[in-house]
């Protein structure tokens, strides 16, 4: 059911696992080289975040539809904001790849609606100061996202298709069915065997 | 099936990723405060979100680190992170960046106060209704998201308590019957058309209407 695509470990993107340089594949800490820029501005953990996450997030932004001009100026923004804000980043709230990624949407939704004075990245910002965790969920979330990332790897093509769609982008149902033209109960039922797939990665952190 | 007091996940990933219209997302971001299961079913989609940003493709950027950190000595001053909005009489703190009218009674043991928030498609109200009070009767064509602030009512899909979501479509019709010892103080999100029935209902239909 959850036949592991082959394509599986070798799209892996190795966040943690390491980045290149030269023929060396160098161990990458994220959590550790955001922490870096909060206790002394560290530049060159900074620019090892840019170099790893700015592509990516600019790629995100433009299979989600922005144009490359705009990701290209949302993605810097996201790598200013995690500079500037590494003094708030909270890894036991979650990892600094999924911080990343908050950012990075806090700043679409500010640009896509930036003449309507939205309100709403705000809202985000305060659900996050919001919650000191529980001392009884004291749940790293960097393990979380290490989780829920071996978890994406053994979601077949198909489930991992309709996750991106209905949980990064945020389709309805319904909007997911039509973009990919299969049938709402299909689309459906990915997503429940997917998300318990995820959700038993996660049974004992919770 | 249909008696759920939490946001779905399909409506809690319309709201992680943005995507939902504001209105909507402030009742659902109130809930998110009150409620810890539907706040870490949040951080977990959150996660997803982290994990598709790591397995994407990347896409080589035009500018590097460098110019970044250029950009940021220039703009240095204008760094400061507004600071946390304090408590406003046990409102959620997500409503702080809103401007909120007044309390106006309505009728019958009910007021209502309007939540501004610009540029959004639903139409966002507080309600305060007395102890026992019987809700008008009513269906949509539209959404109606409610989150339960104090007290609790209770409808044909079940009972609502503080910090509950009441997540009502089309096909709902319900008739709210507001908790006899507390009373109920919600937040609510409205799309589309509401169709009241009875005296109450005739007077809510033009302020839901505004």
């Amino acid at each position: 059911m959850f036949a592991t695509p082959e394509t599986g470990l070798t799209r892996r993107t190795p966040v943690n696992a390491g980045v290149r340089r030269g023929s060396n594949t160098v161990p990458m800490d994220a959590d550790a080289l955001v922490q870096a820029i909060a206790s002394s501005a560290d530049r060159q953990a900074f620019a090892r975040l840019f170099d790893h996450f700015a592509p990516r997030v600019k790629g995100l932004l433009m299979r989600g539809g922005t144009p490359a001009d705009l990701a290209e100026e949302l993605a810097q923004e996201t790598l200013m904001t995690v500079w500037r804000k590494a003094a708030l980043f909270d890894p036991t709230k979650a990892g600094a790849g999924t911080w990343i990624a908050t950012i990075a949407r806090n700043l679409r939704i500010d640009h896509a609606r930036r003449e309507k004075r939205v309100r709403l990245s705000r809202v985000f910002e305060i659900l996050e100061e919001e919650s000191p965790e529980q001392p009884d969920q004291v749940v790293s979330g960097s393990e979380r996202d290490a989780r829920v990332r071996d978890a994406l790897t053994s979601l077949s093509k198909d489930q991992y298709k309709v996750v991106e769609l209905a949980f990064l982008e945020g389709f309805s149902h319904q909007d997911v069915a039509t973009r990919l033209s299969i049938p709402l109960g299909t689309v459906k039922s990915r997503l429940r065997l997917a998300m318990a797939h995820l959700r038993r990665h996660l049974e004992d952190l919770r | 099936m249909n008696a759920r007091q939490f946001a779905s996940d399909e409506t809690l990933a319309g709201f992680a990723s943005g995507r939902l219209d504001e209105g909507m997302a402030l009742v659902v971001a109130a809930h998110v405060e009150m409620n810890r299961d539907s706040a870490r079913a949040l951080r977990e989609i959150e996660a997803i979100g982290g994990g598709v940003l790591a397995r994407g493709e990347a896409v080589p950027m035009l500018t590097s680190a460098e110019d970044a950190l250029a950009r940021i000595e220039e703009t240095a001053d204008i760094a400061a992170a507004p600071s946390q909005p304090p408590r406003d009489g046990g409102l959620p703190r997500v409503l702080a960046p809103y401007e909120l009218g007044k309390w106006r009674p309505i009728g019958r043991g009910v007021a209502m106060r309007r939540v501004h928030v610009p540029g959004a498609e639903a139409r966002v109200f507080m309600l305060r209704a007395a102890p026992g009070t019987w809700l008008p009767e009513h269906r949509h064509t539209g959404n109606e998201w409610t989150t339960i602030l104090s007290g609790a009512y209770e409808h044909e899909y079940g009972r609502f308590g503080r910090g509950d979501f009441d997540e009502a479509n089309e096909d709902h019709e319900h008739h709210p019957h507001v908790d006899a010892v507390e009373g109920c103080t919600c937040i609510v999100a409205l799309t589309g058309e509401v169709r009241f029935k009875g005296w109450l209902g005739r007077m809510l239909q033009p302020l839901v209407r505004l």
